[in-house]
């Protein structure tokens, strides 16, 4: 076996693979089963994004909470929500993580420190300062992470946030993933201040931009931001530059977009293909061994998707149930 | 007296992404806002018009310096002033990448520019080098470490490159000679470096930066600055040698442990660490240099930028009298001695009325 030259050793390399493939073939999945009417609600898919929430969840354990967004399923799977729930879910089935009631934007799981995907735009990230606030009562060295996409990063709670963890040096890390495209405009025309790293120096956080279709970049840059955060360094903002291969939800006709753009992103830029090649080419993985986590994972999303579609939905019994929570 | 260039054309290419990686997080580095970046295209134009450069061609770029240059020029043209240059922008795709430098500095040569004016790091203006070496350049630090580009007011800058092309300042004056660094992987050119040449035991590029010594192995620089930050910084505080100086200097490395030689350099912004020294030698132009290193991965100017295996032959070269920049000191001295900007009409007028004098 060859010299690992990675950060990580041959499981962890492994893992990053494993979870990667998950949210792909599920965001797949996904797509095929919802163009067939079989999924109730609105998704919006992650696919392309993949090397974003695996990067930054390796640096996470369960007492990390993360706040998520419309786009979340790679969130949940890489905070490690269990899939088979997820998919049942996003089925709307009493199987799934909220009993079916939530459906694809709001699944959370407050075990994992998921706390929840979020259909309000920016609304993630003052959850987020309230993880980092109870983590800091705590003191128990949990961070908060808030996602949002380019797009919500404009919003008003978003840049609150962004005061708020400041003002109160939050352990709590804010990570933009920029696809470049808030639902169907381009940041180039809705962005003010072009540059995420300028808009965090503004609230006096430092800021970090790196290529989010690469895995390495991505989880070498967030153990620092979020080490330093656990360390009392404060909050930070870490924006990673990602491509989306679907529309902004499905059905979108992405008219937008320039021809062949999304061919060329999924030939050039995407983030499994390039940590495939890399973790292979130096002899650390051999190739079998990423095959064969791709069939358990196609085998997994299967068994999900064939549970989920057998579990029943929830009754009008269920609709007055899990709605307030007695402390 | 001789008659100077007609309407001499100015290059500006300005990264807007430059000074953005994870040494804000590691090193306290610093965050230099757009805004301050399009402040300073402005005050560099301003400069420019004021030697009488009447046009400007500029990369165009979406991060968001366009449209705050745009605002200071229509807020000038609103009030009757003709304070700045025409500005152009090449007519070139952007895609956000170092590509677009590269695509940029060819397209400026192409276009013939007499200077190129760079607002970035020491990665930018590598960029600008490696994609054509014949335009002089003229570097304004926007960057991390920036050993390169000197530290020094942008307007001062746009001064003297204005003086250089409209032809206040002969050639020989405004324009230095600098040495480079060429390196060739599997026996074929890979790229170049304008400072430092380093080579680190992690064998992947992840985010870039530079900053675990204890993977440093090797060393090389084309000049080797005591007062810069950064990898040459070792070298600088060994065996100094001047950017005009000839050869380079060539420092093998090795953790702490294991070395002979402890020292304290400033690697980063903020960052003085304890480096491990085997020895440092003279780094003679034209001789290249192998690798003792088997495996790693090769950073130019402070960033990783390629890994390299077992088997793959890696070489580095210095060269000399490679590219030329505009010396920004020479040209404000040898105005200020000539008097150039000297009496009422020094500056008035268009480049056509502009005379030097002969040396």
């Amino acid at each position: 076996m060859a010299e690992n030259p990675f950060p990580l050793g041959r499981d962890q390399l492994l893992a990053a693979y494993r979870t990667m493939r998950t949210i792909r073939e599920f965001e797949e999945r996904l797509h095929v089963d919802f163009s067939r009417g079989d999924i109730p609600g609105f998704v919006h898919l992650y696919a392309g994004e993949e090397a974003s929430a695996a990067g930054i969840m390796m640096h996470l354990t369960d007492k990390d909470r993360i706040a998520s967004t419309h786009r979340g399923h790679g969130h949940c799977i890489a905070k490690g929500v269990d899939v088979k729930a997820m998919m049942g879910e996003i089925y709307g089935k009493v199987t799934g993580s909220c009993r079916g009631k939530g459906g694809s934007m709001h699944i959370a799981d407050l075990d994992k420190g998921m706390m929840g995907a979020n259909g309000i735009l920016g609304a993630g990230a003052p959850l987020a300062c309230g993880a980092g606030l109870a983590a800091k009562f705590r003191g128990d060295g949990g961070v908060g992470v808030s996602f949002v996409g380019d797009g919500a990063s404009n919003q008003g709670m978003f840049l609150e946030s962004l005061n708020l963890a400041a003002v109160w040096n939050l352990p709590v890390v804010f990570v933009v993933e920029n696809n470049g495209y808030a639902e169907s405009t381009s940041v180039e025309w809705a962005v003010a201040v072009d540059s995420y790293v300028d808009r965090a120096a503004g609230f006096g956080l430092p800021g970090v931009t790196v290529d989010g279709t690469d895995f390495f970049a991505v989880h070498e840059a967030a153990g620092e931001i979020v080490a330093r955060a656990r360390e009392g360094g404060g909050p930070a903002l870490l924006e990673c530059k990602m491509c989306r291969f679907y529309g902004h939800f499905e059905g979108d006709a992405q008219t937008y977009r320039g021809a062949g753009e999304v061919e060329d992103l999924r030939a050039n830029r995407d983030c499994i293909k390039i940590f495939a090649q890399r973790v292979t080419e130096t002899g650390v993985i051999r190739p079998a061994e990423l095959t064969a986590i791709d069939r358990e994972v196609l085998d997994l999303i299967e068994q999900a998707v064939a549970e989920a579609k057998a579990a029943p939905l929830p009754t009008a019994a269920d609709l007055l149930t899990d709605v307030y929570v007695s402390y | 007296m001789t008659s100077i260039e007609p309407r001499p054309l100015v290059g500006i290419i300005a990264n807007p992404v430059s000074a953005r990686d994870i040494r804000r997080v590691i090193a306290n580095a610093t965050s230099l806002q757009i805004t301050d970046r399009a402040n300073i295209v402005l005050r560099v134009l301003a400069s420019l018009r004021a030697c009488g450069v009447e046009r400007v061609v500029m990369m165009p770029e979406n991060g968001g310096i366009r449209g705050h240059v745009h605002r200071g020029l229509q807020r000038a043209a609103n009030r009757g002033e003709a304070t700045f240059p025409g500005l152009e922008y090449l007519d070139m795709p952007v895609t956000g990448t170092v590509g677009d430098t590269r695509r940029a500095a060819r397209m400026m040569r192409d276009v013939g520019v007499r200077a190129l004016i760079v607002l970035g790091g020491d990665g930018t203006h590598r960029a600008v080098v490696a994609a054509c070496r014949e335009l002089p350049i003229a570097g304004i630090s926007t960057g991390t470490n920036n050993a390169f580009p000197e530290h020094r007011e942008p307007t001062v800058t746009g001064l003297a490159v204005g003086l250089a092309v409209t032809g206040r300042i002969p050639p020989a004056v405004a324009f230095a000679p600098n040495k480079l660094l060429e390196v060739e992987v599997g026996g074929s050119h890979h790229d170049v470096a304008l400072v430092d040449v380093a080579i680190v035991a992690e064998r992947y590029v992840g985010a870039r930066a530079l900053w675990r010594t204890e993977s440093f192995r090797e060393l090389f620089v084309t000049f080797a600055d005591p007062e810069v930050i950064g990898m040459s910084a070792i070298a600088g505080l060994l065996a100094p040698r001047g950017a005009r100086e000839p050869g380079g200097v060539h420092v093998a490395l090795a953790p702490l442990e294991r070395a002979p030689l402890c020292i304290h350099a400033p690697i980063a912004p903020g960052m003085i660490r304890a480096v491990g020294v085997e020895h440092y030698a003279e780094m003679p132009a034209d001789r290249p240099f192998g690798l003792s290193t088997p495996a790693g991965s090769i950073a130019l100017d402070g960033e990783r930028e390629i890994a390299f295996d077992d088997g793959r032959e890696v070489s580095i070269t210095l060269r000399e009298n490679a590219f030329r920049t505009v010396d920004v000191s020479a040209c404000m001295r040898h105005a200020a001695r000539h008097g150039s900007l000297v009496g009422a009409d020094a500056l008035r007028g268009s480049t056509d009325s502009i005379t030097k004098e002969e040396e």
